[in-house]
């Protein structure tokens, strides 16, 4: 009984460690998506399937029929989708038969690597400023081979706006100095708002 | 005896005169001593913590030293205003207080001076500005110029009015070309600072307050009202307390130019007011917050009201022609206008250039304490300088102070 | 090869009289020490400075005038002062322009959010005084139907940005190719370098302020006390232009993070926006992202009315 258990405890924690160092070398060794722009300059996306925490997805849905019934899903898939107003759901943009890429909306299957391809379905202006340098947002260097996130790393892609949060704190006046508080203040209106407010009402 | 003998008799001469004074003498100079002694100790508190102990900031980078500066600079343009008559149009009467206008031309540029270099953030860095040794920024920079034709008025009236005391010390009238031809240079001059340091704040688009080329006139004119102001209560001062007279007639052409460049400096106001207020906008937000205040915030307010009451009562005292005869009104006049003009040019144009900043923010600003000591210091540092300078005019001009040959029996190698 | 190199070779009348006046001046200060019989490298005196670095920072040539030897010796001035004065080991470089570049910035404002991230990683990358509370960038939050900057929000503190009816405009140097900045300076302490940033001399500035009169933008600040950065807070790869370490008294702004983008970094802010607002580059690249918003976006300026011609630009789409 102690024999078993204690080779139980071993087979698992040689498990954790194992896992652990494979994640290690997956950190370390990122390997930047190559891409080119319609005029054929070269850009490198960073990749994405490395930050799946589930990924590879066929894991699990090896064992599970396909359903492409429109319903609502639950852990470990994100509850909330919000994208789309509703015109969209998941299998829009998963592959239902290939469970570890994603499909576009010709029905072409699309790595995770290149989810930018799969949102430039709809959003084919925003991915054109994306490849050219007007979207997005580029990493390191300005200089030099030219290094930018993918979609997904700055959009949720279930949720993609934006989320409002805390700004840092408001600026310090000089030292010594306090800032003036503006007792009369009044709340600014906008043209179409002081229109309104005047006597039309 | 060499010319060298005579100039050590001069200096001599003068010290000994400066040392020679009566009780009332001793205490005003001991008082102004006291003050320039409070100034110097809160300098070194400024240089010990910074500009910090000012009530300047990034929002308003400048405030009651620049605007002391500026209103010093027009004193000493104004005060050579009595050179213009004097040797122009040969105004005998106004020949007897050239020199005083002179002195008082050259305490006042040091006074501006000195509230520049207070100013500096790096005072000890000034050999930066001198060319070839440091890297002068000319003609660019509008500070430059002001550097340049500031330095080189103090030159010019220094050495004027050291050879006319030289001359007259030895019982001797200037009659050379050169000397007239530096008197007519210094009167374009004296137009040249003032009109160099309106330049400084119009010079910038960024201060839409500033911005306007009416500065350079409003400049002058308001210099030239209170330019003569100060001069008619100086000349007051000194007849009353030395033995020197003078024409009224001096007074009286003072008091008519102070008139009309009061007269014109008010127009120049209501012309801005008009302007700013008609159709408000970005140009009229510091002229709106200099005399409304914006948003309750408005410091300056008590300031600007009080100097345009100062300066609307002291015109109305002066374009009464019997009351601007009566002396006890002129120099009533002449203090509100002194004070006036001192605001309206400083506190009320300077420092309201800044607010609202270039990013729109109402940032208030009022003097320290120590910047108050500081400017009281350079004031109290400039009467002295004025009182030397005076003092040794009149002894020479009342004949007190002149030249004793030691030697009488030797014959003068000329 | 760089406009400050030419210059440099332009004028060697002036330099060749301060050297010497400089090596005179070190000559008389050993001499003096000896004298003294005090060790030269004692601390105490000269605010525990050597006698030679003293005399040497205070005789310190305009940067532009100096021979890449006196650079040398001014940039390890700087080093032994921060060593001595905060125990921090710093380099300070100075490294030059890359040819055949200029910079551009352009902001994109339906991106900027009002986090103010920005502010506080150039506040970290370039050693900005935490007790005299510099900032060089400030976020503006603005009514939506104006771009009056007078009723722009400085101090916005809300619970979350960005609010309902209003967008974010941050502003700091624009890096103007006409910059009124370095016309009214009247000591030549601050000028256009060949890659298009404004740059300062902090051991030149006399600390007049008549740059701060002349700047629309807001963009020059005053050391009006000490600007000093806790020990474990600074960042010690500095530049001569830019991040190093400053002095009460003088001016300084926003410098594109000369210390970064000379090297082909992005400068700290563009790099902190995690809404990739802030594009930065090359502006005579033209294939560069600056010039593709700038080519295809529809870009305004501030204040271009004043003719100072920023190379700082703001879109949205």
């Amino acid at each position: 009984m102690t024999l078993f258990a204690g080779s139980a405890l071993l087979l698992w924690a040689g498990l954790v460690v194992w896992s652990v160092s494979l994640a290690q070398s997956e950190a370390e060794a990122v390997e930047l998506v190559r891409n080119t722009t319609p005029d054929g300059a070269e850009f490198w996306v960073m990749p994405r399937k490395s930050e799946l925490t589930y990924y590879p997805c066929a894991q699990c849905h090896k064992l599970i029929p396909p359903n492409p019934e429109v319903r609502k899903l639950f852990s470990p898939h994100p509850s909330e989708l919000d994208h789309g107003d509703e015109r969209i759901w998941c299998l829009t943009c998963h592959d239902i038969e290939d469970r570890n890429t994603l499909t576009n909306l010709l029905g072409e299957s699309v790595d995770f690597d290149r989810a930018a391809e799969v949102c430039a379905s709809c959003h084919m202006q925003r991915h054109q400023d994306w490849m050219f340098g007007g979207h997005g947002k580029r990493r390191g260097d300005w200089q030099g081979e030219r290094v930018i996130y993918s979609c997904p790393q700055c959009h949720d892609p279930h949720t993609p706006t934006i989320k409002p949060r805390a700004p840092k704190p408001p600026p310090p006046v000089r030292k010594g100095l306090a800032r003036p508080l503006h007792p009369e203040a009044e709340e600014y209106l906008s043209v179409w708002e002081r229109l309104e407010s005047d006597d039309h009402d | 005896m060499g010319k060298s003998m005579a100039v050590r008799h001069f200096i001599f001469d003068a010290i000994k005169e400066l040392f020679t004074g009566s009780k009332r003498y001793w205490s005003w100079i001991g008082f102004l001593l006291i003050l320039l002694a409070h100034g110097v100790s809160s300098y070194v508190t400024q240089m010990q913590s910074g500009l910090v102990v000012t009530g300047m900031s990034d929002q308003v980078s400048w405030g009651f030293y620049i605007s002391n500066f500026a209103f010093f600079v027009g004193i000493a343009a104004a005060a050579v205003l009595l050179v213009i008559p004097a040797y122009i149009f040969d105004r005998k009467d106004v020949k007897e207080v050239v020199l005083l206008g002179e002195s008082m031309a050259i305490a006042a540029v040091l006074v501006a001076l000195m509230f520049v270099m207070v100013d500096l953030g790096r005072p000890e860095r000034i050999w930066h500005v001198i060319p070839y040794i440091g890297a002068f920024n000319f003609p660019d920079s509008i500070l430059a110029w002001d550097t340049l034709v500031l330095s080189g008025y103090l030159l010019l009236n220094a050495a004027t009015l050291c050879y006319v005391l030289f001359l007259h010390y030895h019982g001797k009238i200037p009659t050379s070309k050169l000397y007239f031809a530096v008197v007519v240079i210094t009167m374009f001059w004296a137009i040249s600072i003032h009109t160099v340091t309106a330049f400084m704040f119009s010079s910038n688009p960024s201060r839409a307050m500033w911005h306007t080329s009416l500065l350079g006139p409003r400049f002058i004119a308001s210099a030239f009202a209170s330019g003569p102001a100060l001069i008619i209560i100086t000349l007051g001062v000194i007849r009353s307390l030395t033995d020197y007279r003078f024409s009224q007639t001096v007074i009286d052409i003072l008091a008519l130019i102070m008139t009309v460049a009061l007269q014109m400096t008010l127009f120049f106001v209501g012309v801005e007011l008009f302007t700013d207020f008609y159709n408000e906008g970005h140009h009229g937000a510091s002229i709106r917050y200099l005399f409304l205040g914006i948003e309750g915030l408005g410091n300056l307010r008590p300031w600007i009201w009080a100097a345009l009451a100062m300066n609307l009562v002291a015109v109305s005292i002066l374009m009464l022609h019997s009351l601007r005869r009566d002396m006890k009104w002129l120099y009533t006049a002449c203090v509100l206008t002194f004070f006036g003009i001192w605001i309206e040019k400083g506190m009320g144009l300077v420092v309201p250039g800044f607010i609202p900043t270039t990013l729109g923010e109402v940032f208030e600003y009022s003097p320290t304490a120590t910047e108050i000591s500081i400017a009281l210091g350079i004031w109290a540092f400039g009467m002295l300088v004025f009182t030397i300078l005076a003092k040794t005019v009149v002894a020479v001009e009342l004949g007190r102070l002149k030249y004793q040959d030691p030697n009488p029996y030797r014959p003068r190698a000329l | 090869m760089t406009n400050a190199r030419s210059k440099r070779a332009a004028s060697p009348a002036s330099g060749m009289t301060r050297r010497k006046f400089i090596k005179r001046a070190g000559a008389a200060g050993s001499l003096a020490a000896a004298a003294a019989s005090v060790p030269a490298v004692s601390a105490g005196a000269w605010g525990g400075e050597t006698m030679q670095d003293a005399f040497g920072t205070f005789f310190q040539d305009q940067y532009k005038k100096m021979s890449p030897e006196e650079i040398e010796e001014a940039l390890a001035r700087i080093e032994r002062r921060a060593l001595r004065e905060t125990g921090v080991r710093i380099k300070c470089e100075n490294t030059p322009p890359i040819p055949g570049v200029v910079f551009g910035y352009a902001i994109n404002i339906s991106k900027c959010k009002g986090y103010r991230d920005c502010v506080y990683a150039c506040v970290k990358e370039n050693n900005l005084g935490r007790d005299s509370q510099m900032q060089y960038i400030r976020v503006l939050e603005m009514d939506r139907g104006t771009r009056n900057l007078e009723k722009a929000d400085h101090y916005y503190d809300s619970e979350i940005v960005p609010q309902e009816g209003k967008y974010y405009l941050p502003v700091q140097c624009m890096q103007c190719d006409n910059p009124p900045c370095v016309k009214a300076c009247p000591v030549e302490a601050t000028w256009k370098e060949p890659d298009g940033i404004v740059v300062i001399d902090y051991n030149w500035c006399i600390g007049c302020r008549m740059c701060m009169s002349a700047c629309p933008y807001w963009a020059r600040h005053f050391n009006w006390t000490e600007p000093e950065v806790p020990a474990e807070e600074i960042n010690p790869l500095t530049h001569y232009l830019g991040n190093r370490p400053r002095m009460r008294g003088v001016t300084e702004k926003c410098h594109f993070c000369v210390q970064r983008t000379r090297k082909g970094l992005l400068p700290a802010c563009a790099e902190a926006c995690p809404n990739g607002a802030r594009i930065f580059g090359n502006l005579l690249d033209p294939d560069s992202e600056i010039r593709y918003v700038l080519e295809n976006k529809d870009v305004f300026r501030l204040k271009e009315d004043l003719a100072t011609e920023p190379k700082f630009w703001y879109f949205s789409d």
